[in-house]
């Protein structure tokens, strides 16, 4: 009975596609071939005496022990044959990102912190329990251990045969040695050669029970304290608690009454749903329209559900379809239809029109929008423009109003900075696979737009370095900030890198060109505080800003109400950022990983 | 416009950008994902809706791993015959992951295909994430 690891009976046929083949290995057949070899032949012997037996000590005992022997061959052959809970491949993601992504990944087991593996041959993040298997080169899930007498991997599809084969063979070794025993002693006057056959079958019995006796011992340990073998002999939960056990009883339930686990390497089957545009969109609740229009800070709360500035970038209209933008970003404020997506809450927009008039709130609102940083943001009405215009004026005033509000979340900055200067466009598909941690996703989902961080960086030098090296640092690199960038985003924040473009952060498509001028104008000379934001952002992003004239004059003016918020926010930064040798910065995440970033 | 956008049009539109929904460990190795809406789908698709689709996905996956009567039946019917009864009937997790692509299918259709998204179901990716697929929306540009 050749090895036929990987097999999987009742799914699908072979191993997972993905699994490279691998070469033919004698050697691995000699343990599996051994054990089936005195299986069957010790039992077929046995079956040779059987019929003294049955006739002297009971008709039963030949119908008990072949029972026996077919439930022990059937277990032997599904722990063999069946796949364990092999892994398929994720071949989906760009080879890069091997090399950018964490090493482990912590998550929360029952209040016990579990580190995720990057595994590098399956390139995915080895879930709790999982382990690769370097003689199958598989990972396994629930992995318990490699058997060389099945010539197969245990894992969560066949610790049960398994496990019954090892109770089984027990029991039928039992058996067997004892009906031989009885039957030598019965003829212990006659031990010619029909008894010599008996001794010998005795002798496999004895032999071979010592060490399979001691190995099912071990398993039922194991299954009363819901641990695997790898967990065991690795150590890891000695003098520690083990978040994968829920009591004795249930254990062994677990692991005798569970359905079978699926087959986890099936066919990717065929797309055929058609998908089309134009898409619906969710259209804003009265709420949230309200607690765009008043808002008057950056609200905690706001903060914690807001959308990152990631999902922003994507509709610019710098990028490929300008039009798309103005109306997924359009002001649904005026007439919310589910054609116009409108996002939910940018609490940097929404603290602009607070301070201001109750008139110029909707366009303020939409205006401090565009300023944001969301260039795709535009007005759905026609009569924004004019408001749009005072409501930038003014909201550039409110800038210096409320510098706390924009430094509340600076530490969010340096991560959103580093979302927004994520460079690519594969490395972020991949990487949100591979990396999302919940926490540092919320981290970043609280982050603001652009505006306020370049408002940040403006208004104490000392910062901007940070912002600087963060943007440097981060856009080689790749998934660890789970801060699912798109292509688009790259697209739209390489347009804003470039110097010559205009500011397109406050233009928005809904306005004539000559109010987009005018606007520009203003944002490059008169507003300092509106304007500097911007370009202080581009300063951050490249080391050339656009223009110099801003920044300088926004600096003092700034920099007096920021100073005492300045320190807290470097403090925060600061958390983020550890530098500890040159060209490889060390970030903190949230779950207590630290990252190296190479510069 | 029409006419240049035509040929587009019949092409399924490029892939903007894929979100994963992680698996959810906090109550162990049991199915279940994280029902915390991402932020990229927050101007695709309402909140409740999503967290309505992953809520009855762990649902289902509860449904498929649960201990009840039915699995141990399964198991003792299983042993008795050797297990060759895996030859000819499928297993109750079987049942419930052929109901699951069901409910995905229909939930592609009806709520997430028309609103530019495509939710692939867990199953092929070993069970470890739902991959969320966001097309972009080329066709609101045309309405210029």
């Amino acid at each position: 009975m050749p090895g036929f690891s990987g097999g999987g009976i009742g799914g699908g046929v072979g191993g997972p596609a993905s699994a490279p083949p691998r070469p033919f290995r004698p050697s691995r057949y000699v343990p599996v071939s051994a054990a089936t070899l005195f299986l069957v032949g010790s039992t077929t012997l046995f079956f040779c005496f059987c019929p003294w037996l049955s006739e002297h000590v009971s008709s039963v005992v030949p119908i008990y022990v072949a029972v026996m022997f077919l439930f022990t061959l059937s277990n032997f052959c599904m722990a063999t044959f069946m796949d364990p809970g092999i892994f398929p491949r994720e071949e989906d993601e760009d080879k890069e990102d091997d090399f950018r992504a964490p090493l482990y990944k912590t998550v929360e087991v029952k209040g016990i912190q579990v580190r995720m593996k990057w595994c590098s041959t399956c390139r995915f993040y080895r879930p709790p329990r999982c382990s690769h298997c370097s003689v199958c080169d598989n990972c396994v899930e629930d992995f318990d251990h490699h058997c060389p007498w099945v010539n197969n991997c245990i894992g969560r599809r066949n610790y049960r045969y398994f496990f019954l084969f090892l109770l089984s063979l027990t029991t039928h070794i039992i058996d067997v040695f004892c009906f031989g025993l009885v039957y030598v002693l019965h003829h212990r006057h006659e031990l010619d050669t029909p008894h010599s056959v008996v001794m010998a079958v005795m002798c496999v019995a004895g032999l071979f029970f010592v060490p399979v006796a001691g190995l099912t011992g071990f398993h039922i340990v194991l299954v009363a304290r819901g641990r695997t073998t790898n967990e065991q002999v690795t150590g890891k939960f000695r003098g520690g608690v083990n978040p994968f056990t829920n009591g004795c009883l249930r254990n062994i339930t677990y692991v005798l009454c569970r359905s079978q686990a699926p087959y986890l390497g099936r066919w990717h089957s065929p797309q055929e749903l058609e998908i089309q545009p134009p898409f619906l969109r969710p259209s804003l609740t009265e709420a949230q329209l309200e607690a765009k229009v008043l808002d008057n800070g950056i609200q905690s709360s706001l903060l914690t559900d807001a959308p990152p500035t990631p999902s922003m970038f994507k509709y610019r209209p710098a990028c490929n379809s300008p039009g798309r933008n103005h109306i997924i970003r359009g002001e649904s404020l005026d007439s919310p239809s589910p054609t116009i997506l409108q996002s939910s809450r940018h609490p940097s927009y929404r603290s602009e029109p607070s301070s201001l008039d109750g008139a110029t709130v909707v366009g303020g609102g939409a205006g401090v929008r565009r300023g944001g940083g969301d260039r795709g943001e535009g007005p759905g009405g026609s009569g924004i423009p004019a408001g749009g215009v005072s409501g930038y004026s003014l909201t550039g005033r409110s800038y210096t109003s409320y510098p706390s509000s924009l430094v509340l979340s600076t530490g969010s900055h340096s991560s959103s900075i580093r979302s927004a200067h994520t460079a690519h466009n594969p490395l972020a598909t991949l990487q949100s696979e591979g990396t999302t941690d919940t926490s540092y996703k919320s981290l970043a989902n609280q982050t603001p737009r652009n505006g306020s961080l370049s408002y940040d960086s403006l208004l104490t030098p000392s910062e901007s370095p940070e912002f600087e090296s963060a943007a440097h640092e981060l856009s080689p690199q790749k998934p660890h900030a789970p801060f699912h960038l798109t292509g688009v985003t790259l697209r739209g924040q390489s347009e804003m890198m470039s110097p010559g473009s205009p500011l397109q952060g406050y233009t928005s498509p809904f306005l004539s060109a000559q109010i987009a001028q005018q606007r520009e104008g203003q944002l490059l000379q008169g507003s300092a505080t509106f304007s500097s934001p911007h370009r202080a952002y581009l300063r951050a992003v490249s080391p050339t800003p656009p223009s110099s004239s801003g920044p300088p004059e926004a600096h003092p003016l700034i920099h007096r109400h920021r100073t005492p918020s300045t320190s807290s926010s470097s403090r925060s930064v600061m958390t983020n950022h550890t530098s500890s040798k040159p060209g490889v910065k060390k970030v903190t995440g949230v779950g207590g990983t630290t990252y190296e970033i190479s510069v | 416009m029409a006419e240049t956008h035509s040929l587009q049009e019949l092409q399924t539109p490029p892939v903007s950008s894929k979100v994963f929904i992680q698996r959810d460990y906090t109550s162990g190795t049991i199915c279940r994902f994280q029902t915390k809406f991402p932020s990229e789908l927050e101007n695709r698709v309402d909140k409740q809706q999503f967290e309505d689709t992953i809520q009855t996905l762990n649902n289902l996956y509860a449904e498929a791993e649960k201990l009840g009567g039915r699995s141990y039946l399964e198991g003792c019917l299983a042993c008795l015959t050797a297990y060759t009864v895996f030859l000819c009937l499928e297993t109750h997790y079987e049942k419930v992951l052929k109901k699951i692509s069901r409910f995905i299918k229909d939930q592609n259709e009806k709520i997430y295909a028309p609103r530019g998204l495509l939710l692939t179901d867990p199953i092929e990716r070993g069970l470890r994430v739902v991959e969320i697929t966001i097309f972009e929306d080329r066709g609101v540009g045309s309405g210029r």
